[in-house]
C-alpha cells in the first residue's frame, strides 16, 4: 500500500483548482460560478492544510479557516445580490451583466 | 595723438548716427552735409597722424576697453596706427570724403537720401575699425561690419528685385569666406594663445609649418571672399546694382582691398610659408587674366569697371603673394584713387543718360560732358599704366617683381593682362565719349553733372596723376614694418627694354581700342553680328557660365534639398515617428478597450489568462535562477 | 530681506497671481505690469547685491522638506543662473507690457505670473527634487497659454508639447532617484542636494547610464535633433507671448541643466559622449537651418532658427573648456534676447494682418520703416554680426569647441552661412520689393506699446554686444570653478586631457592680460 504523502494532496488540490478554473471560465450561470469559486477556494484550503500538516506549522491551517470564513461571508453577500438581481431581471445569466462595458 | 586717432575713428560713426536720426524723414541736406564734414575731420586727423608717422614718430597703440575676456582669452578694443594702417586710413578717408561730397549731388533726387548717408558713414567707420584694429578680433568686427554695410548699400534700392538679390548674394558669399577667416582666427588663438597681431606674429616662427600653412590658407579664404577672388568672385559684378558712389567707395577703393590688407598685415605669417604665398600669387595672376577677359566683351559700363577692379585685385595679390607687400599696398593705394575716379565718372554718365548702362547706347558724350570725359580718360590712362600717371609706378612695379622673382609665367600673364586692361578701358572710353551720338536714338538729353560734384572729384584726379611721385617717401615709410625689398632689374638694358616694351604694348592696345570703337560705324549690337555668335564671345559674355553653374548646381539643389528636408524628412520621418509612437500607445488603448467588455465571464477569462501568464513567468524565472550557472555556460559556448 | 531674496523672487509672482483672481478685469493689466516690474526690480537688486568675484553659490537658503530622504528646499544662484533669472523677470515684464488685446486677459496674466514662478524656481533650485518639481510645473501654465490662446491646432500642439517633454523628464526623474540611491550607497545618507552630488565620484559605467537618463530629459527640452518636432508646433500655435517666453526662457532650462547636472556630475561620461552629441548638434545646426529656409511661415522660420542656435549652445557646452561653456551660457542669454525679440516682431505683423505667411507680405520696408529697421537689427544679431549680443556667444562657443575638434568646428561654423541664408531670404521676402498686396499698403508702423518692448531689447542687443563684460565676467568665474571641478573629478585619462586644468591656466591669464596692457 502506498503511503499518502504531501504530493498526493497537492495533486488533488491542483485537480480541484483546474476544475474550478474551468468552471469559472466556462459557466454562464451565476450560481454555478459561485460553485466554481468555492471549488477554487477549497482546493487552496486543501493545499494549505496539507502543507501545514506536513511542515508542522499551524499557520497554514489558520489561513484555511480564514479562507473558509471569508468564503462564507462572500457567499452570503453574493447570494443576496444574486437574488436581488434575479428579482430585477428575471435571469442570472452572465451575459446580461454588461453594464460595466468600457 | 591719441585724440586724433579716436577722432579719425569715431567721426564717421558720429556722422552715421547723426544721419540715422533723420532716417525716416524726407530728404534733409544737413543729413548729408554733417556726415561729409565729419568725414573731412576724420581725413584731417588721419593726415595729422600720417605726418606724425612720416616724421618718424612711433606707432600709436591704444587700448580703449575690454571686449571679451573669458578663460585664457582676452580681447580688447585695441587700435594701432602704424605705417601700414595709416596708409589704409589715408586711402579710406580720402576716397570716402570725396564720395560723400559727391553723393550729396548724386543722391540729390533720391528719397532715401538721409538713409544713404547713414549707411555710407557706417561703412567708413567699419572700414576704419578694420584697418586700425591691433588684433584679429577687431579686424573681424570691421570685416563683418563692412559686409553688413555693403549688404545695406547694394540693396539700397530695395524695391528692385535684382538689387536685393545681389545684396543677399554678396552677403552670403562673404559669409562663406568669413567662415574660413573665423577658423583662421581660432587657429591663431589656440596655437599662440592671443589674438593681438604683435604677440601672435612674434610666436609664429616657433610653430610647426603645417599649422602655419593651415592658418595662412584659412585666413586667405577670408581674404578671397572680401576681395572677390575666384571662385567667390561673382558677387562683385552683381554688386553693381548699388548706387554708383557705393561702387566707387566700397566695391573699388576700400572694402574689396581688405583682403589684400589682411595678407599685407599678416606678412610675418606669409613670409614663413612661401608655398602658400606662391599659391596666392598664382591665383592672383589667374584672376587678373580671368576678370580682364570678361571685361573685354561686357556691355554694362559698371560691370566692366567692376571686372577691371577684380583684375587689379589679382595684381595686388600677385605682389603680396610674392612677398612684395609694400608694392601690393602701393598699388592698392594708387588703384583706389584712379578706380574711384573712374566709377564716379561713370556715375556722372549714368546721371546724364538716365541710368542707362550700355555704352553702345551712348557715344559722342565728350561734347556735353567735357570734364567727365577728361577725368575718365585720365583715370583710364592711369589704369592702363602709362607714364607718368599713378598706375605706371605701381602696376609696372608688380610686373618687375614677378620678373625679378623669376616667375616668368606670372609675368607673362600679367603683361598680357596689362594689354587687355588698356584695351577694355579705352573700349569703354571710346564707346562712351567718342564716335556717333547714338544716344539721340533713345531720346536722351545728356547734361554735365553739378559743378560741386566735379570739384569733389578733383582731388582724386590730382592723386591719380601724381600718386606715383610718392613712391620713394612711401617706401621709406612702410618698410619700417614691411619687408624692405627693393625691386630693381639688375641690368639697365633689360630694365629699359621691359619698360618701353610694356609701354608700347599698352599704347598699341589703346590704339586698337580706339580704332575699333571710336569710329562712326559702331552700332548698337542686336545679337546678329558675327562676333556675337562666336563661341568665345558667348562664353565671355556669360561670365564663363559660372553664375549659371552656381545657380543650377548650388542654389537650386540647396533650395530643393531644404524643401525635401522639411516636407519629407522633418514632417514625414522625424515628426511622424514621434506621432507614430504616440499613435501606437493610443491605438493599443483603443484596441485593448474591448477587453473591458463588462461581461463577467470574458473578464474572468482574462483574469485567468493573466494569472497563468504571471505564474508561468514566475516558473521561468525560478528555473532560470536555479540553473543560471548552466545557462551561462551554454551562452558562453555560443559566443554571446 | 537679502537672505530670502530668492524665495521672494520665486513666490512673489505666484502669490500675486493668486491675488490676481480678485482683481477687477479692467485693472488687471496694470496690476500684472506692476507685479512684474517689482519682480524685475528685485532681480536687478539681486544682480546688484551679487558678488561677481565669488565663483560659488550665493544667497543660499535651506529648509528641510523630507529630512529622512535628504530632500531639502535649497536655493542659490551663481554666475550661470543669475542672468537667466534676470532675463526671465525681464521677459515676463515686457511680455505683459506689450500684451496685445486678447480674450481673457486676466487669466493670461495670471498664467504668466505662475509661469514666472516656475521659471525662476528652476534656475534657483539646488535640490534635485525641487528642481524637478519646478521643471514639471512650468509645463502647466505653458499648456494653458498654448491651449487656450493658441491658433487653430492649439490643442494638438499643447498636448504634444506637454506629453513629449513630460515623457522625457520622467526618465530624468528615474536618473535622479538612481543618483540619490548611489549617493546613499556611497555615504550612507540620502541626499538630493546638487552640491552634495557634485562631490560624488562615480565609476564610468554608472556615469554613462545616468548621463543617458538625464540626457533624455534635457535633450527633449532643448530641443535637440531628433527630439525637436514639438517645438515648431508649439511655436506655430502659441500666442506671441507664449512663443516669446518659450524661446527666451523655457528652452534654456535644457541647456542650463546640462551645465548644472550633466557636466559636473558626470565628467567622464561628458567626454565619452562629447563627439556623438557634437554631431547631433551639428545636424541640428545645418539641418534645421535648411528646414527653416524652406518654411513659408515667418514664425516657423524663427522657430526653426531657434533650434539651429540651440545647436551652437550645445556645442559650446560640450567644448568642456572655459571659453566654450562661458560662450554657451552667454549665448543662452543672447539667444533669449534675440529670439524673444524676433517672436515679438512676428507678433507685431500678425496683429495687423492676422497671417504669418511670407507670401502675404513684401515691400513692408516702404510702409513700416521703423519695424523694418528693428527687424533688420535683430536679423543681424541672429546671424551673428559682431558687436551684437549673439556674436559674443557664438564666437566663444565655436572657439571653445575648436580645441576639441577642428573638422567638427568647421562643419558647425557653417551656422554663420546657413543662418544668413534663411534669415536674409525671409527678410527679402517680407520687407524688400514693392508692396503688392492692397491690405499692406496702409499698415501702421510699430506703436508705442510695442516699442516699449522692442526698444529695450534693441538696446540690450547692442550694449551686450559691444560691452559683454558685466555679464561675461560673473559667468566666467562660475564656469571656471565648474571646469576645475570636472577636471579634478574625472577619472579616465581622456577626460583628464580633454578638460583643461585651470590652476596653472589662471596664472597665465593674469600675466598675459598684464602684458597686453
Amino acid at each position: 500500500m502506498m503511503e499518502i504523502g504531501l504530493n498526493h494532496y497537492l495533486i488533488l488540490s491542483t485537480i480541484l483548482f483546474t476544475i474550478g478554473l474551468i468552471g469559472v471560465m466556462r459557466r454562464k450561470n451565476l450560481l454555478l460560478l459561485f460553485f466554481a469559486t468555492e471549488i477554487l477556494l477549497n482546493s487552496v484550503n486543501i493545499a494549505f492544510a496539507a502543507i501545514s500538516h506536513f511542515y508542522g506549522d499551524l499557520t497554514g491551517q489558520m489561513f484555511a479557516f480564514f479562507v473558509i470564513a471569508i468564503a462564507a461571508s462572500e457567499v452570503a453577500v453574493g447570494l443576496g445580490l444574486l437574488i436581488v438581481w434575479h428579482k430585477r431581471h428575471g435571469t442570472i445569466d452572465l451575459d446580461s451583466l454588461a453594464t460595466m462595458r468600457g | 595723438m591719441e585724440f586724433y586717432l579716436y577722432l579719425a575713428l569715431f567721426a564717421p560713426l558720429a556722422g552715421s548716427l547723426f544721419a540715422a536720426l533723420f532716417g525716416a524723414s524726407p530728404k534733409t541736406l544737413i543729413a548729408g552735409l554733417v556726415p561729409s564734414l565729419l568725414l573731412l575731420t576724420s581725413f584731417v586727423s588721419s593726415t595729422i597722424l600720417l605726418v606724425h608717422i612720416l616724421g618718424g614718430g612711433a606707432p600709436i597703440q591704444v587700448e580703449m576697453m575690454t571686449w571679451m575676456a573669458t578663460g585664457d582669452l582676452y580681447i580688447p578694443f585695441g587700435f594701432i596706427v602704424d605705417q601700414v594702417s595709416v596708409t589704409m586710413m589715408m586711402v579710406v578717408t580720402v576716397v570716402s570724403t570725396v564720395v560723400h561730397f559727391y553723393s550729396i549731388g548724386y543722391m540729390d533726387h533720391d528719397k532715401g537720401f538721409n538713409r544713404f548717408f547713414s549707411y555710407l558713414s557706417a561703412f567708413v567707420f567699419s572700414m576704419m575699425v578694420l584697418v586700425m584694429s591691433d588684433n584679429f578680433a577687431g579686424l573681424f568686427i570691421g570685416w563683418e561690419g563692412v559686409g553688413l554695410c555693403s549688404w545695406l548699400l547694394i540693396g539700397f534700392w530695395y524695391h528692385k528685385e535684382s538689387a536685393t538679390w545681389a545684396a543677399n548674394e554678396a552677403f552670403i558669399m562673404n559669409r562663406i569666406a568669413d567662415l574660413g577667416m573665423l577658423i583662421g582666427i581660432f587657429l591663431v588663438y589656440w596655437n599662440t594663445g592671443t589674438l593681438q597681431y604683435a604677440e601672435a606674429f612674434a610666436l609664429m616662427p616657433e610653430l610647426p609649418t603645417d599649422i602655419l600653412v593651415l592658418m595662412g590658407i584659412f585666413l586667405f579664404i577670408g581674404a578671397m571672399g572680401k576681395s572677390a577672388q575666384f571662385p567667390l568672385h561673382t558677387w562683385l559684378a552683381d554688386a553693381m546694382e548699388g548706387p554708383t558712389p557705393v561702387s566707387a567707395l566700397i566695391h573699388a577703393a576700400t572694402m574689396v582691398t581688405a583682403g589684400v590688407y589682411l595678407v599685407v598685415r599678416a606678412n610675418p605669417l606669409y613670409d614663413l610659408i612661401p608655398n602658400v604665398g606662391l599659391f596666392i600669387a598664382s591665383l592672383g595672376a589667374f584672376v587678373a587674366l580671368f576678370a580682364a577677359s570678361m571685361a573685354l566683351v561686357n556691355r554694362d559700363m559698371k560691370r566692366i569697371i567692376a571686372y577691371s577692379t577684380l583684375s587689379q585685385l589679382g595684381y595686388m595679390f600677385v605682389a603680396a603673394g610674392l612677398g612684395a607687400y609694400w608694392v601690393a599696398l602701393f598699388h592698392l593705394m594708387a588703384h583706389a584713387f584712379f578706380k574711384a575716379l573712374l566709377f564716379l565718372g561713370a556715375g556722372n554718365v549714368m546721371h546724364a543718360m538716365h541710368d542707362e548702362l550700355d555704352p553702345f547706347k551712348m557715344g559722342g558724350l565728350k561734347k556735353p560732358m567735357k570734364w567727365t570725359f577728361i577725368m575718365m580718360t585720365v583715370a583710364s590712362v592711369a589704369l592702363a599704366g602709362i607714364y607718368p600717371l599713378a598706375g605706371f609706378f605701381s602696376k609696372d612695379l608688380i610686373l618687375e617683381v614677378a620678373m625679378i622673382e623669376h616667375h616668368y609665367i606670372i609675368y607673362s600673364v600679367l603683361l598680357f593682362t596689362a594689354g587687355m586692361t588698356a584695351f577694355y578701358s579705352f573700349r569703354l572710353v571710346a564707346l562712351i565719349f567718342h564716335g556717333e551720338e547714338r544716344y539721340k536714338l533713345f531720346g536722351v538729353h545728356p547734361h554735365e553733372a553739378y559743378k560741386f560734384m566735379l570739384i569733389a572729384m578733383a582731388p582724386l584726379l590730382i592723386l591719380a596723376v601724381i600718386a606715383g611721385s610718392f613712391k620713394m617717401t612711401y617706401f621709406e615709410m612702410v618698410t619700417a614694418v614691411l619687408p624692405a625689398t627693393e625691386y630693381h632689374v639688375h641690368s639697365v638694358v633689360t630694365y629699359w627694354i621691359m619698360t618701353i616694351g610694356t609701354q608700347l604694348f599698352v599704347i598699341l592696345a589703346i590704339a586698337f581700342a580706339y580704332k575699333k570703337y571710336a569710329n562712326s560705324s559702331v552700332k548698337v549690337p542686336d545679337g546678329t553680328s558675327k562676333m556675337e555668335n562666336r563661341l568665345c564671345y558667348k562664353i565671355l559674355s556669360n561670365q564663363y557660365y559660372i553664375p549659371y553653374i552656381f545657380e543650377e548646381y548650388l542654389v537650386k539643389p540647396y533650395r530643393e534639398l531644404s524643401t525635401v528636408l522639411w516636407k519629407h524628412v522633418d514632417m514625414k520621418i522625424v515628426d511622424a515617428t514621434v506621432d507614430g509612437i504616440a499613435g501606437i500607445i493610443y491605438s493599443t488603448g483603443e484596441k485593448t478597450r474591448d477587453m473591458q467588455s463588462g461581461n463577467l465571464s470574458t473578464m474572468l477569462k482574462w483574469m485567468v489568462a493573466g494569472t497563468v501568464g504571471l505564474l508561468s513567468l514566475a516558473v521561468v524565472f525560478g528555473l532560470a535562477v536555479r540553473y543560471s550557472a548552466e545557462i551561462k555556460a551554454i551562452l558562453s559556448g555560443l559566443g554571446v | 530681506m537679502l537672505d530670502h531674496i530668492l524665495s521672494i523672487l520665486i513666490f512673489f509672482p505666484a502669490l500675486a497671481g493668486v491675488f490676481g483672481f480678485m482683481i477687477q478685469k479692467d485693472s488687471v493689466r496694470a496690476y500684472g505690469l506692476a507685479v512684474a516690474t517689482v519682480e524685475f526690480a528685485l532681480s536687478l537688486w539681486l544682480w546688484f547685491a551679487f558678488d561677481s568675484n565669488v565663483s560659488g553659490m550665493q544667497f543660499m537658503e535651506q529648509l528641510p522638506l523630507i529630512p529622512a530622504f535628504g530632500i531639502n528646499y535649497t536655493l542659490g544662484v551663481d554666475g550661470i543662473s543669475l542672468f537667466i533669472i534676470i532675463l526671465a523677470a525681464f521677459f515676463t515684464m515686457i511680455g505683459i507690457a506689450s500684451l496685445p488685446e486678447t480674450k481673457d486677459v486676466k487669466n493670461m496674466i495670471i498664467s504668466l505670473l505662475f509661469l514666472q514662478m516656475t521659471m525662476i524656481g528652476v534656475f534657483a533650485a539646488l535640490d534635485a527634487i525641487v528642481f524637478y518639481i519646478f521643471w514639471e510645473l512650468s509645463l502647466v501654465p505653458m499648456l494653458y497659454i498654448i491651449g487656450a490662446w493658441g491658433g487653430p491646432l492649439r490643442v494638438y500642439a499643447s498636448v504634444k508639447f506637454f506629453l513629449y517633454t513630460f515623457a522625457g523628464s520622467l526618465v530624468m526623474l528615474v536618473g535622479m532617484l538612481f543618483m540619490a540611491y548611489f549617493y546613499f550607497q556611497a555615504t550612507g545618507v540620502w541626499s538630493f542636494a546638487i552640491l552634495e552630488w557634485y562631490r560624488l565620484i562615480l565609476p564610468e559605467s554608472f556615469q554613462l547610464w545616468l548621463f543617458a537618463a538625464f540626457f533624455v530629459g534635457f535633450a527633449i527640452k532643448v530641443p535637440m535633433f531628433p527630439f525637436h518636432t514639438w517645438l515648431p508646433y508649439a511655436h506655430g500655435q502659441a500666442p506671441t507671448i507664449g512663443s516669446v517666453i518659450l524661446a527666451a526662457i523655457l528652452l534654456k532650462m535644457g541647456t542650463y541643466a546640462f551645465i548644472r547636472f550633466s557636466l559636473p556630475m558626470f565628467p567622464d561620461a561628458s567626454v565619452f559622449f562629447m563627439f556623438p552629441i557634437a554631431i547631433l548638434a551639428i545636424i541640428m545646426i545645418i539641418y534645421t537651418a535648411m528646414v527653416a529656409y524652406a518654411q513659408e511661415d515667418i514664425k516657423q522660420v524663427v522657430a526653426y532658427s531657434s533650434v539651429s542656435h540651440m545647436g551652437v549652445i550645445i556645442l559650446g557646452t560640450f567644448a568642456l573648456n572655459v571659453e566654450g561653456i562661458s560662450g554657451s551660457v552667454f549665448l543662452m542669454i543672447a539667444h533669449g534676447v534675440v529670439s524673444g525679440a524676433l517672436f515679438l516682431l512676428v507678433g507685431v505683423i500678425y496683429d495687423r494682418r492676422h497671417t504669418k505667411m511670407m507670401n502675404q507680405f513684401g515691400g513692408l520696408a516702404h510702409v513700416m520703416p521703423r519695424y523694418a529697421t528693428i527687424f533688420g537689427l535683430m536679423l543681424m544679431a541672429s546671424v551673428g554680426m559682431p558687436l551684437t549680443i549673439n556674436f559674443v556667444g557664438e564666437f566663444l562657443s565655436l572657439l571653445g569647441f575648436y580645441q576639441q575638434s577642428h573638422v567638427l568646428t568647421i562643419l558647425a561654423g557653417t551656422a554663420i552661412v546657413v543662418g544668413a541664408i534663411y534669415m536674409l531670404a525671409a527678410y527679402k521676402k517680407m520687407f524688400f520689393g514693392n508692396v503688392t498686396i492692397e491690405e499692406n499698403r496702409n499698415l501702421p508702423d510699430v506703436n508705442k506699446r510695442e516699442l516699449l518692448a522692442l526698444i529695450p531689447l534693441s538696446i540690450i542687443t547692442v550694449w551686450l554686444g559691444v560691452y559683454p563684460n558685466p555679464v561675461l565676467a560673473p559667468i566666467n568665474n562660475s564656469v571656471e570653478s565648474i571646469v576645475q571641478l570636472m577636471h579634478d573629478k574625472s577619472i579616465t585619462e581622456e577626460a583628464k586631457s580633454r578638460i583643461p586644468n585651470l590652476i596653472k591656466g589662471i596664472e597665465i591669464t593674469r600675466t598675459s592680460i598684464e602684458e597686453a596692457h
